[in-house]
């Protein structure tokens, strides 16, 4: 699995269709896809609003991300760094924060690969660039 | 050459930048694009002309439209900030800094000789923001991705560490 983070709007999935041949319009949005058809998809972009759709459905979410990483090793998957910055002033929303941190954590101890891009510029943390 | 620069608040970009020119030996411009507009700007901005005191600045204020400034060629510019000029361009200006920005940095670099961006980073600090917010944001992700493509050095400050992701550190 090759995970590809940074904060928003840094060039995630262009580079994701660049340098993995995965068309942006291939990419599953986790903002409204379902996540039964994020389990059969081969890249999933915005996989933090993923997170907060199993948050509301009441999902144990890490163990949905295992399930995840189990039934497609090879998938591409976006996020973005949400973690910075004021810790927010509701529950639901830090829950949401703190989830994404830690499924962040489970991606990137189970990804072969992990690019963080910056203003556009990729950066490899973890493996190869293919 | 181009340098650009981001960074979290108040971690030594300025300085950094003010740093890269030093040794500039023609005109230098400092474009100032935050508007006075209440007492802490004010402050903010006071702050930044003591800091600058004595380096050779000439001080410009542009709040908008950086494509039509007149600038001499072959001059050094310290550009600060786009944070403040894609907030102008976004609620008083022309509405559109995705396009006004890297149309106004083009025409910067093509007649410096030597040219320092300086920008806030503000996209990891989540995006649950209200609607203008987020068009704030999204517009400061492209311009910092057309500004990194621009340059020829890309630094990030951490607590007054240059991080460079991008070319060579310059000074």
């Amino acid at each position: 699995m090759v995970l590809i983070i940074g904060g928003a709007y840094q060039g995630k999935r262009k580079f994701a269709a660049s340098r993995f041949g995965i068309a942006e319009t291939a990419l599953l949005d986790g903002a409204s896809c379902r996540p039964e058809e994020a389990l059969c998809a081969k890249g999933i972009f915005r996989y933090q609003l993923l997170i907060r759709q199993l948050l509301h459905a009441g999902t144990d979410v890490l163990e949905w991300t295992k399930m995840l990483l189990r039934q497609d090793p090879d998938r591409i998957i976006l996020m973005d760094e949400i973690g910075c910055g004021i810790i927010p002033m509701t529950a639901e929303e830090r829950l949401w924060r703190e989830t994404v941190g830690r499924c962040g954590c489970l991606l990137a101890e189970n990804a072969s690969t992990v690019i963080r891009l910056f203003c556009g510029i990729p950066t490899v943390l973890k493996g190869e660039l293919p | 050459m181009t340098t650009f620069i981001t960074g979290g608040s108040k971690c030594g970009k300025s300085r950094l930048a003010e740093t890269i020119l030093s040794g500039f030996p023609g005109t230098k411009l400092y474009i100032a694009t935050m508007q006075p507009d209440g007492a802490e700007a004010e402050k903010i901005i006071a702050r930044h002309k003591q800091q600058r005191a004595g380096k050779g600045f000439q001080t410009v204020e542009r709040y908008t439209d950086l494509a039509g400034l007149a600038v001499p060629e072959g001059c050094g510019i310290l550009l600060e900030c786009l944070g403040n000029l894609c907030a102008n361009e976004l609620f008083g200006g022309s509405g559109c800094p995705e396009q006004t920005i890297p149309a106004g940095l083009e025409h910067l670099r093509s007649l410096a000789e030597v040219l320092v961006i300086v920008s806030p980073e503000i996209s990891s600090g989540g995006t649950d923001y209200p609607p203008e917010t987020c068009h704030y944001l999204r517009s400061m992700g492209h311009i910092h991705q057309f500004a990194a493509a621009m340059a020829d050095t890309v630094i990030e400050c951490v607590y007054g560490i240059p991080v460079v992701h991008k070319g060579v550190f310059p000074c």
